[in-house]
């Protein structure tokens, strides 16, 4: 296998595997946060209860992604050495700053999990909100590299190299904002919307316990709420994209020529040879609309663009609308929910509801996958857009066989996971013992 | 070298001593698991997994925190590093995959009575071989045999870095927590139980010991340069404090002294290490490549000494308040007790 494709087939299946367990690292949190206030205002324990019944799940998830985020950070200079070299002390910052972040939710959800017995209940609940806080500030820093490998800044280059490096400006690219927003709501919607379809199939195998009554209105309370919120935040980072990379946005759009007043297309293939569009749904001038908030504003086409440094449509295009009707099935059984609820209809027993958000819920991770398609795919064949291409980025190492080994760690990892979110506990944790030899 | 590299040398180092203090404790645990022997063997490992249990994901943050330095701070020895070390690297992240997945599995009780032999081999294998093939990779930076031509790494994927001193160097690596873990375990476990992780820090103390000692000889023959290097006064003196607080660990152990043979013990750690990086020091790479030469521009590595005091502010009382937390009686499913939070009660 050619190691350039095996670089970028690992590290593409390495992130598809890890962004999964950050949407929950990210979700739960604030899941935990919400629900023990709620506990404490309220007074009523149920909340509490619900908080804690997520802990064994969310050490479970955590884990995973603390050990797969590690092949990850560690991959950045195996598989792109020289990309690292180059682009280290401009996305050094950001990664630095979450390395404390990353610190400060492990110590507290550690604290958090194991603590019950150890802390006064009070302290019990104050250890959500650093958990909370820390794991969005990691998101926020994380996507500060991402988004300067979209839109660099803070150095100069001369002869390839960087020089006048500006750290502080490199981590307020102008991709960073939109980005970041975007990418943390996606992934609280992602989790709210898994774990609401968790307590949708409860519910529908009539086990109508409080807790699950409660876990769905929850769940489905956050993402219901985020969902709108995608949108304006996908506006944001669409019309952003539009202005400082119009390579992705004439991929995520399909558009082949620079066009005036330019359509939006709704599916679709491009021919490449004959440079046509076809199957598609086109919605005369809404593209110009949306991208430059002008019905006649010029959209930069792919012919814009050396033929080798463009983005491949047919990968970006059809991803982009997969998001995209992600976000609109999420919002239709997040919508479905709260209008029963608020007609006062009983949502609990309602088995095509219930099904329906069944359905729905695994659309966020989906649509988590669709959207860092997006922006990868439509970066390519940049790593750092302008300023380095991926294959010069890459290891002059053989990669193939890390690709496999991986895989199989991969494969382990999510089958041993399975199993062990799947089957009922049966024996407490760890084994009791009598523990007089401790004392 | 401008103090601003030596500052950010500095704290690869401490992360470094960190990740073996800490993490390495948690290797140690894997180690231990599989050595557990006598009567007790099922308490030792029960003692060990509980003590892991809240703390093992914040030790291997450390790892993170070098590498994340490594990358910002000296990104083209980052480059080289990853280039050279692909496969040890490699083989050492599957341990992590491998030892964090064996340890939830473990952790969540969802198992069968027959399966635990197997997680639990899965662990202590894992623990075994992560730390070994860390210490390889470490000890590679030191053999003086990477070789970058026009900034080119030269050399085998699989040859160059398996030489006799990286082999012991992994060795060490592995004996480093070995060593470590009983220390800690003494301070949290009372009579026939203390007094078998106390045999076991013996042995540790001696194996580490020896194996430490056998390195000098086979630099000689085998990392000629690294040796020139190590008996440089200046490294002298880390090598001389290592072997001091060594000696005294055995020393306090034997008379039953566990709070102070524990701290003497992270000592020996911190100096074994130290004594390591400063017989390189200049250099990442020996003979090859200088922190100077390694390191990003003034301004990148600015910002991470002005942030640095913010991180730490917020790292180090959450730090304390963790270890303080989960300290005492390894099962956090136990309160603690008076005991636990008075150092001079007698457990006996």
């Amino acid at each position: 296998m050619d190691h350039l494709l095996a670089a970028r087939a690992l590290m593409g299946i390495s992130l598809g595997f890890h962004i999964i367990y950050v949407a929950f690292g990210i979700g739960f949190p604030l899941l935990l946060l919400i629900s023990e206030c709620l506990a404490l205002k309220t007074e009523n324990e149920v909340y509490h209860k619900l908080a804690r019944s997520w802990t064994r799940t969310m050490t479970v998830l955590f884990a995973i992604g603390a050990v797969s985020g590690t092949i990850l950070s560690f991959e950045l200079g195996l598989l792109w050495p020289v990309f690292m070299g180059f682009g280290g002390p401009m996305i050094g910052l950001p990664f630095w700053l979450e390395g404390f972040a990353f610190f400060i939710e492990a110590i507290f959800l550690a604290l958090y999990v194991y603590g019950e017995k150890r802390l006064s209940r009070r302290a019990l609940v104050l250890t959500t909100i650093p958990i909370a806080i820390s794991s969005v500030a990691s998101a926020v820093f994380v996507i500060s590299a991402n988004g300067w490998m979209n839109t660099p800044a803070g150095f100069d280059l001369l002869n390839g190299n960087p020089f006048n490096v500006r750290p502080w400006q490199a981590m307020a690219n102008e991709s960073w904002l939109s980005e970041a927003i975007h990418g943390t709501l996606a992934t609280c919607v992602a989790s709210s919307f898994a774990i609401a379809g968790i307590y949708a199939y409860h519910l529908l195998k009539k086990r109508l316990t409080a807790e699950n009554k409660l876990g769905l209105s929850l769940a489905l309370a956050v993402g219901g709420i985020l969902v709108p919120l995608m949108l304006v935040s996908g506006d944001l980072a669409a019309t952003r994209a539009a202005r400082n990379q119009p390579a992705k946005l004439a991929a995520m759009e399909a558009v082949p020529e620079t066009t005036m007043g330019a359509p939006l297309v709704i599916g679709g293939w491009l021919d490449q040879r004959t440079n046509q569009l076809r199957y598609g749904i086109l919605i005369p001038k809404a593209l110009s609309l949306l991208a430059f908030h002008d019905p006649n504003a010029t959209v930069l086409g792919l012919n814009a663009f050396p033929p080798g440094l463009r983005p491949n449509p047919n990968i970006v295009h059809p991803f982009f609308d997969l998001m995209i009707m992600s976000f609109f099935i999420m919002l239709a059984s997040a919508g479905l929910f709260w209008i029963a609820r608020w007609k006062r209809k009983e949502v609990f027993t309602n088995r095509p509801l219930l099904i329906a958000i069944l359905i729905s819920s695994p659309f966020g991770l989906l649509a988590q996958e669709f959207g860092w398609f997006v922006t990868e795919f439509g970066r390519q064949p940049w790593i750092t857009r302008g300023a380095m291409l991926v294959a010069q980025g890459v290891t002059p190492r053989p990669i193939g066989w890390v690709l496999i080994i991986f895989v199989i760690v991969y494969i382990a990892l999510t089958v041993g996971l399975l199993r062990l979110l799947y089957t009922p506990s049966t024996i407490k944790s760890g084994i009791p013992e009598r523990e007089e030899n401790y004392r | 070298m401008s103090m601003l590299e030596n500052l950010c040398a500095l704290l690869v180092l401490i992360g470094m001593i960190m990740y073996a203090a800490f993490a390495g404790a948690d290797f140690g645990g894997g180690l231990w698991t599989a050595l557990a022997s006598g009567p007790r063997a099922h308490k030792q490992r029960e003692g060990l997994f509980h003590a892991i249990g809240p703390v093992w994901e914040t030790n291997h943050v450390w790892l993170i925190f070098v590498v994340v330095v490594l990358f910002s701070c000296f990104p083209r020895g980052f480059e080289v590093l990853c280039i050279a070390m692909l496969v040890p690297l490699v083989f050492a992240l599957v341990g992590i995959n491998f030892r964090g997945a064996a340890f939830i599995f473990r952790h969540s009780g969802k198992y069968k009575r027959a399966e635990l032999p197997v997680i639990e081999a899965i662990f202590s294998i894992s623990s075994i071989l992560t730390p070994f093939f860390l210490g390889m990779a470490v000890s590679y930076t030191g053999a003086g045999h990477i070789r970058i031509v026009n900034g080119q790494v030269q050399g085998g994927l699989w040859s160059a870095w398996v030489t006799p001193f990286t082999v012991v160097g992994g060795l060490i690596g592995l004996a480093i927590c070995a060593y470590i873990t009983p220390f800690y375990m003494t301070m949290r476990t009372d009579g026939g139980l203390r007094e078998d992780f106390r045999k076991h820090a013996l042995t540790g103390a001696v194996v580490l010991g020896i194996l430490t000692s056998m390195e000098i000889p086979i630099a000689m023959l085998n990392a000629p340069l690294f040796f020139e290097r190590l008996v440089r006064p200046f490294t002298l003196l880390f090598v001389g404090l290592a072997v001091i607080c060594g000696i005294n660990t055995l020393i306090l152990l034997w008379r039953k002294v566990y709070r102070m043979a524990q701290l003497l013990a992270d000592v020996t750690i911190a100096s074994t290490i130290t004594g390591f990086a400063a017989a390189l020091y200049p250099d990442m790479f020996l003979g090859q490549l200088t922190y100077a030469g390694a390191a990003a521009p003034a301004s990148t590595l600015i910002a991470v000494m002005i942030t640095l005091p913010i991180g730490a502010a917020l790292l180090v009382p959450s730090l304390y308040f963790l270890y303080k937390t989960f300290g005492g009686n390894p099962n956090p499913e136990l309160p603690l007790t008076k005991c636990d939070r008075d150092t001079k009660c007698d457990r006996a």
